[in-house]
C-alpha cells in the first residue's frame, strides 16, 4: 500500500482544482495578471513535484 | 472532451462568464471542487458514522458542527441540511398542513412552494404583488382576513420569499411576519436567493422556518439545501419516528420522519461544509456585489428602449430586464432573429442568457469579478451600438 502515492493524486487533484479555479476567475480571455501568473507557475511546478512522487512510486 | 462515455465535460464556467439567473450562487469554491474530488462516493461521509446513526451526530467529518454552525450562523436554534430548498418546504408543509387547508403563498412565490402544499394536501392562497411587484404586509393582512372568512379557519403556514425568482426584489419579510403572527400563522422564509449571498438573520426577521439551497445560493452541489428552525418548532417538524415492524418488532431509533431518515449522505454536505466559510465571508461583501449588479444594469439602461423591471437602484444580483423596444428590435430585422443576442454575447464569452431571448430576460451577476463586470456591461453596449441602437 502506497498512502503516498494516494497523497500525490490527491495533492496533484487538488492543485490542478486552484488552476480551473484560475481559469473559471479569468474567462473568458484568460488573460492573467503578474500575481496570477505567479500563482499559476507555484500551482504547476508543486503538481509537477507530486507528478514525480507518483512515478517514484508507481512506475520506477 | 468526453468526461465518460457519451457525457461530455462541461466547462461552461471556465470558458464563458456565465449569467444564468439560476446558476450564479451555486457555481462550487475551490475548496468544494476538491471535496467533490475526495467524497465522490455514495456513502462517502458514513465511514465514522456512531450511534445513534444519523447524518446530524457524524464527528468525522465534522457535520454534527457544521450543523450548529449553520444554526449559529442563521441566527436560529436548529438546521437540518435537505436535498434542495423544495425538500425543506415539503417537510413544513407535510408537518404543518392537513387535508383541505388554505395555505398562504404569494404571487411571486416559486413553484415548489405551491407542490409542496398540493402533497400535504393544502389548498394555496396566494397574496397579490403591489404595483411595483412586491408583496407588502397591508397585502398579507387582506389576504390572511380574506382567507378566514373563505375557510372559517386559520391558515396554518405562510411561506415569502424573502427575494423573489421573477425580479430579484428583497421584500418585507419582517413586516410581513409580524403580521402572520398577529393571526398566529408560523412563516416559513424562502432563502433560496439569500441564504448564501447575502446577510440573513432568522431572529431578526422573526422567522419560524427559513430554508436555504446550497446549489442555488451557497456554493454547493445539487441537491442541498438548509431548513432551520426555533426551539419552539423544532420538536414537531424534527420529529422521531415511532414505527415499529409487527412481524419484527423494530423500531428505528432517532430517524427524523420529515428527513427521511438521513439527507445529504456525501458530496453534496460536504460541498456545503467544504464551501461554507467562503460563504460566510462572501456575504459580508454583499454591497459590492449590488454595485456590480447595478453597474451592468446601468450598461443596459443605457441602450435606448431597454427597461428594468427589478426594482431600480438594484439591491440584488438577479435582474429582470426588458429589452422589447431594444434588442428585439434588432431580432425583428436580423438574419438569425432572437438568437442573434446569445450568439453575440457567446461570441464575446458571455453565457447564460436563453438562446432566442430578446424581450423580458433575466440574468445574475453574483460572483463575478470587476473586470468580468466591466467585460459584461461593455459588451451588451457595444452588441448594441453595432446593431444600430442608440446608446444614451
Amino acid at each position: 500500500m502506497s498512502k503516498r502515492a494516494v497523497d500525490a493524486v490527491f495533492q496533484a487533484l487538488f492543485l490542478l482544482s486552484d488552476v480551473r479555479f484560475l481559469l473559471r476567475e479569468t474567462a473568458p480571455g484568460h488573460d492573467l495578471d503578474a500575481g496570477q501568473k505567479e500563482r499559476a507557475a507555484t500551482t504547476l511546478e508543486k503538481v509537477k513535484r507530486q507528478v514525480a512522487i507518483l512515478e517514484e512510486e508507481l512506475v520506477r | 472532451m468526453k468526461c465518460a462515455v457519451d457525457i461530455e465535460s462541461r466547462d461552461v464556467e471556465e470558458m464563458y462568464i456565465n449569467i444564468d439567473p439560476i446558476q450564479a450562487g451555486g457555481r462550487l469554491t475551490v475548496d468544494a471542487m476538491k471535496a467533490a474530488i475526495a467524497y465522490g462516493d455514495g456513502y462517502s461521509v458514513c465511514d465514522n458514522c456512531l450511534s445513534p446513526f444519523r447524518l446530524d451526530y457524524i464527528k468525522k467529518p465534522p457535520i454534527a458542527q457544521f450543523h450548529a454552525d449553520l444554526a449559529a450562523w442563521l441566527n436560529m436554534d436548529a438546521v437540518r441540511v435537505v436535498p434542495g430548498a423544495r425538500r425543506g418546504f415539503q417537510a413544513v408543509a407535510s408537518t404543518y398542513v392537513e387535508k383541505g387547508d388554505p395555505v398562504i403563498v404569494t404571487a411571486l412565490a416559486h413553484y415548489t412552494e405551491f407542490v409542496a402544499v398540493e402533497e400535504a394536501g393544502g389548498i394555496p392562497r396566494e397574496i397579490p404583488k403591489d404595483a411595483k411587484n412586491h408583496i407588502t404586509p397591508d397585502a398579507a393582512a387582506e389576504k390572511i382576513e380574506a382567507v378566514i372568512r373563505e375557510f372559517s379557519k386559520t391558515p396554518p403556514l405562510l411561506f415569502i420569499d424573502h427575494v423573489d425568482y421573477q425580479f430579484g426584489n428583497v421584500h418585507d419579510v419582517a413586516g410581513i411576519i409580524k403580521v402572520a403572527h398577529q393571526y398566529d400563522i408560523p412563516v416559513l422564509v424562502n432563502g433560496a436567493y439569500s441564504v448564501g449571498i447575502m446577510p440573513v438573520d432568522g431572529k431578526a426577521l422573526g422567522a419560524d422556518f427559513v430554508v436555504g439551497s446550497g446549489h442555488k445560493s451557497m456554493a454547493a452541489p445539487a441537491p442541498s439545501g438548509l431548513l432551520a428552525t426555533t426551539n419552539e418548532h423544532a420538536q414537531r417538524v424534527f420529529r422521531t419516528t415511532q414505527a415499529k415492524g409487527d412481524v419484527t418488532g423494530r423500531t428505528f431509533g432517532i430517524k427524523e420522519v420529515e428527513m427521511m431518515g438521513c439527507t445529504l449522505m456525501g458530496v453534496t454536505v460536504v460541498g456545503m461544509m467544504a464551501s461554507f466559510p467562503h460563504v460566510k465571508e462572501r456575504v459580508k461583501h454583499w454591497d459590492t456585489e449590488v454595485a456590480h449588479s447595478q453597474a451592468v444594469t446601468d450598461a443596459l439602461l443605457s441602450i435606448e428602449g431597454t427597461k428594468v423591471l427589478s426594482d431600480y437602484p438594484r439591491q440584488h444580483t438577479l435582474t429582470r430586464i426588458d429589452t422589447r423596444e431594444s434588442f428585439d428590435k434588432v431580432a425583428q430585422q436580423h438574419k438569425k432573429r432572437g438568437y442573434f443576442f446569445s450568439s453575440e454575447l457567446k461570441k464575446r464569452g458571455i453565457t447564460g442568457v436563453i438562446p432566442g431571448s430578446t424581450r423580458v430576460w433575466k440574468y445574475n451577476t453574483f460572483g463575478l469579478t470587476e473586470k468580468q463586470i466591466r467585460h459584461v456591461g461593455e459588451s451588451f453596449v457595444e452588441i448594441a451600438r453595432e446593431n444600430g441602437l442608440n446608446i444614451v
